[in-house]
């Protein structure tokens, strides 16, 4: 902690440790609620360009588990592990998110979905455990997304001294 | 010699290797010039004109103590380098791109069912 960060204090109990970000895409709800609901849609676009997933064990339902390997464009494999804790077709989707059933640092995200003119709003709220972890996150996010491993010590550096507030992404599809 | 103050923004503020140092030691509290150019083994005015960069981009702000000028972090002005580099972020953005690109074949798919 630094005297910066003290500066600011949370909006609310858990904006320091929330990640939302927000998307619409040209289709309706009950389509976009359906590409996160089955394997052969997921492995089509989990991850950003060039990953890949293998999964070991898929079950959508409230209670259920998809365990899976993502592969990176480098080769480096990242172990994942969520698990559905909410369901409602076609609004909402909640998950817990780690790396194996038992890891301690595991994260729920929520998914919404909203009707938006003719296409769907989608909502995803990360909520960290600790905001140490949000940022440990955004790290490990960030190595695993480009595997540019050259700016680890840039990002872990920002993150170390960025201010305390939620970070919110707000990106409209085409 | 510190480089000309010619950036506008935290990217090219923090590309430069002193004045990371320079906000590294500001992480532990605030200080003034002559204890920062001490610590860095920097002129005075070396540290000045690094610290005027600093301020113009957000990432220091100044505040008089007695005969004192106290430099302190601007964590604020981090923001932007921080969502850039925020790779949770990039990592869903990239996969709502796919996703997207994904549901149009699909909606394209069962229109033509």
């Amino acid at each position: 902690m630094t005297g910066a960060r003290r500066q600011r204090q949370p909006e609310s109990a858990t904006a320091e440790r929330e990640v939302v970000i927000s998307r619409v895409i040209d289709a309706p709800p009950e389509l976009v609620f359906e590409a996160f609901t089955q394997v052969r849609h997921l492995s089509r676009w989990w991850g950003p360009e060039g990953f890949t997933t293998t999964t070991r064990f898929f079950e959508f339902r409230e209670g259920g588990v998809w365990d899976f390997m993502m592969h990176g464009p480098d080769g480096t494999d990242y172990p994942e592990w969520i698990t559905w804790t909410e369901i409602v077709p076609p609004e909402r989707i909640a998950l817990l998110h780690g790396e194996s059933r038992d890891d301690p640092n595991s994260f729920e995200s929520t998914l919404a979905f909203t009707p938006h003119g003719t296409g769907t709003q989608i909502v995803m709220r990360t909520v960290f455990p600790t905001k140490q972890l949000r940022d440990e996150a955004v790290e490990k996010y960030h190595v695993i997304e480009g595997g540019k491993q050259t700016l680890n010590c840039l990002a872990a550096y920002v993150a170390e001294i960025a201010p305390t507030a939620p970070i919110t992404v707000e990106k409209e599809g085409p | 010699m510190a480089r000309a103050a010619t950036t506008s923004d935290a990217f090219n503020a923090i590309a430069e290797p002193q004045r990371r140092d320079i906000l590294a030691l500001l992480r532990a509290g605030e200080r003034p010039v002559t204890d920062l150019a001490r610590e860095l083994g920097m002129s005075q005015p070396g540290a000045s004109k690094h610290l005027r960069v600093l301020r113009e981009v957000g990432l220091v702000r100044v505040r008089g103590a007695g005969k004192q000028r106290l430099y302190g972090l601007d964590a604020r002005g981090l923001r932007p380098v921080h969502e850039w580099l925020g790779g949770f972020e990039r990592f869903w953005n990239e996969s709502f791109d796919r996703l997207d690109t994904y549901v149009q074949d699909l909606k394209q798919a069962r229109q033509e069912d």
